[in-house]
């Protein structure tokens, strides 16, 4: 049972049918189902190893129930991520207002998490340029506000998607490789410093 | 003090065992090795002090092995390594803790006597642990203490062996950390601060852990796990479900909660469970038992792992139920459904107690966190569930919740199909089981009234003996005559004639 290291939490939020799960399947098995009856496959965790330069970061992709009604669960699973996926539907602009919230409650809950802004199903813009609801400029600027990478992908023709999944995997790295410097010249094992150490019970 | 006492699966019962084993006629509880609340607090401060000792000893033995194996190994290179510059390897690190240094004074005149103690051959032995340990066998190994913590030590110090000099150095950290966790002071601490305390200590040894590995969070792990084993072993029995923290309450509500929600049904969560198939009902099966399973265990990561199992055989059960891999869109109902169906004991506990003792590098990122991270969704789901939760009307939800009305009762979540249900087999099982319980808790019940009148009577037996007595007394008054003096006067009433006669004197002539 010892499951693979995980470098990272990566989380996948957005409205019910957005894609996210769809964006995890493909990004993971390249695959792309359609169908009316059957929405998603393919696990809830994956935990992928990708290269990034010299390095292998393992991120672990935390994908959420689609249901409305688990919808207020989902604050629980953010703890600790250090990157969210807010997935909007490119073709449904109130699924874009969705994305604004999940924004916000990142902003305010969890400092440490980077946010990901995925416009989704952009082949079907490509078809049919009149079903965009979403401007591109638009989402540009709004994640400009919130300083956050801005992708639009598809999950059917796997347009931009490694890209993305790149993108959050070096981010992490370059963001780990800053707060590591710091410490890399003081800590040893046998150098016996440390005051803090039990700093909770100085009080004995 | 083993965890083997500590058995959750209360199906074969003792009637005895209901009550607590100190006699003090209050009920006793699994989960404090069958005494009541009060007698246990009792018994666990004198077994706690004792463990510490016995830790001590045992600390101190391995030591003492661990740096004879270090000097044979090392044969000639006697001096200190490079980067120590204190003259006493051994205890270089206690340095900055002159405090603990004090406090070890203290323990260490105690631990003499306890030492002795194993020593001498009339103190009761365990023979099965000498052989096992194969080639040492020291009489000092024959203590007290349970099996399973001096196992874990000496797992523990088996493998910091293999890292040599960090090794002693971790060792000494978490022995200190144990005894300062075990002092009274910090034992008043509220159930954060115990967290923050543990978390710390985690965090700081890591970060160290991670220098001398040079980065290897590999390694760095490797060692947390078992430095996590070892701690949480130690310090389980005061840090979980701490008095000072409300997680008892939540304990109770939560299992009244699942109580009452008995009549969900696998339809209402919108679920891909289909039991009628073998496989699947025994996987759910499985399922039930990994996350009750749970409580029996002490180390934060073997509680994980019984949550990841149980999930592993949620997704069995879809990915057989649908016939493709199951999805969060599954998952997360069909954990609810699961805890539904288990009630798992001291759900909250163990929440709060993986969240606050875990190893946040597991708990936050990997496939083990994911699980737990649904089962505290699972958790809030079920606290927060209303009709719109299981799409279904707010009266209907009244009629269910208040016992008015029941769905079909086949699907509910405690099927109350009869034991003989040739569809499962396994559930038929536990129901069955269950009667055997609810019997049983009926006789004890019979048992207590029983026990009660005869208390009763027994109470009220001196008294009406007394009565009787007084009663007999009045009617009978003891008349003590005028006091006579008997004998010497030979003109007494007494009868004289069943005495013999006289002595006369006689006459001897001659
Ligand atoms: N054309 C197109 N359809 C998509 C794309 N991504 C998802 N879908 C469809 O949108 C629906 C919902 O997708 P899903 O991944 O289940 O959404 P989730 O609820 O956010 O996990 C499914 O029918 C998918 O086939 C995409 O990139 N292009
Ligand atoms: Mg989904
Ligand atoms: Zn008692």
């Amino acid at each position: 049972m010892s499951a693979m290291r995980v470098d990272a939490k990566v989380v996948m939020l957005g409205k019910e049918s957005v894609g996210k799960t769809s964006l995890v399947e493909r990004y993971v098995h390249h695959r792309f189902l359609v169908g009316p009856y059957q929405n998603t496959i393919g696990a809830a965790f994956v935990a992928k190893p990708i290269q990034v330069g010299e390095k292998v970061i393992t991120l672990g992709i935390w994908d959420t129930a689609g249901s409305e009604r688990y919808e207020a669960m989902s604050r629980i699973y953010y703890r600790g991520a250090r990157a969210a996926i807010v997935s909007y539907d490119l073709t449904d602009s109130s699924s874009f207002q969705r994305a604004r919230f999940w924004v916000k409650e990142l902003q305010n809950c969890e400092e440490h998490c980077k946010i990901y802004l995925c416009g989704s199903k952009s082949d079907l813009i490509s078809e049919d340029r009149s079903l965009r609801q979403i401007d591109y400029h638009d989402a540009q600027d709004f994640a400009d506000e919130i300083g956050a990478q801005h992708f639009e992908t598809s999950s059917k023709t796997g347009t931009n998607v490694d890209e993305l999944f790149q993108k959050v995997a070096e981010d992490y790295n370059s963001n780990a490789f800053q707060e590591m410097k710091p410490e890399e010249t003081s800590v040893d094992l046998s150098q016996k410093k440390d005051s803090y150490f039990y700093s909770c019970c100085h009080n004995n | 003090m083993s965890q083997r006492t500590e058995r959750r699966g209360g199906i074969h019962v003792d009637q005895s065992d209901l009550l607590c084993k100190n006699g003090c006629g209050y009920y006793g509880n699994a989960a404090w090795q069958a005494l009541c609340s009060k007698c246990w607090r009792e018994e666990y401060q004198k077994v706690r002090h004792k463990q510490i000792q016995d830790d001590w000893a045992l600390a101190a033995k391995l030591q003492r092995e661990e740096e004879a194996a270090y000097a044979s190994s090392h044969g000639s290179q006697a001096q200190p390594p490079p980067q120590s510059t204190n003259p006493q390897p051994g205890h270089a690190s206690l340095g900055p803790f002159s405090k603990f240094e004090e406090k070890k004074t203290n323990e260490k005149t105690r631990k003499v006597t306890t030492v002795k103690k194993f020593f001498s051959p009339s103190s009761r032995s365990a023979p099965k642990k000498e052989t096992q340990e194969g080639k040492t066998p020291s009489p000092s190994l024959s203590r007290r203490a349970s099996f399973d913590t001096d196992q874990v030590s000496k797992d523990f110090m088996d493998f910091l062996k293999n890292l040599h000099k960090p090794g002693r150095e971790i060792h000494k950290q978490c022995r200190a950390f144990i005894v300062t966790m075990s002092s009274k002071k910090v034992q008043d601490l509220g159930a954060d601060e115990l967290s923050e305390c543990v978390q710390d200590f985690y965090q700081n040894l890591s970060d160290r852990l991670l220098g001398h590995f040079k980065g290897s969070s590999e390694s760095v792990e490797q060692v947390m796990d078992q430095v996590e084993k070892y701690i949480m072993t130690r310090l389980y029995k005061s840090v979980f479900c701490p008095e000072t923290s409300d997680d008892e309450k939540k304990d109770l509500a939560t299992q009244n909660r699942i109580r009452a929600l008995h009549w969900v049904t696998i339809e209402m969560l919108c679920l891909s469970f289909d039991e009628e198939i073998p496989e699947v009902s025994e996987n759910v099966v499985k399922a039930i038992t990994d996350v009750i399973e749970m409580d029996s265990k002490r180390v934060p990561r073997d509680k994980l792992s019984c949550i990841t199992r149980c999930s592993k055989h949620i997704f069995s059960a879809i990915r057989i139920t649908k016939k493709e891999p199951a999805s969060a869109d599954d998952f997360l109902p069909a954990l609810i459904y699961i805890v539904l169906k288990a009630n798992p004991p001291r759900l909250q506990s163990n929440i709060q107690y993986i969240t606050r003792f875990c190893n946040p590098s597991r708990l936050m990122s990997g496939e083990d966190g994911y699980y737990f991270t649904n089962l505290c969704c699972a958790a809030a789901f079920i606290e927060k569930l209303d009709a719109q939760s299981l799409n279904l009307s707010p009266e209907e939800f009244e009629r269910y919740m208040s016992g008015q009305a029941s769905p079909r009762s086949s699907d509910g979540v405690w099927s109350s199909a009869p034991p003989s249900d040739p569809i499962n087999p396994v559930l038929a099982q536990l129901n069955t089981n269950l009667e055997a319980l609810s019997g049983l808790s009926t006789r004890q019940e019979a048992l207590m009234e029983a026990a009660q009148s005869l208390q009763a009577e027994l109470l009220s037996w001196p008294q009406s003996v007394q009565h009787e007595v007084t009663g007999i007394l009045k009617k009978y008054p003891l008349e003590v005559p005028p006091r006579h003096v008997p004998a010497i006067d030979d003109n007494d009433d007494v009868d004289n004639d069943n005495l013999p006669p006289p002595l006369m004197p006689q006459v001897f002539s001659g």
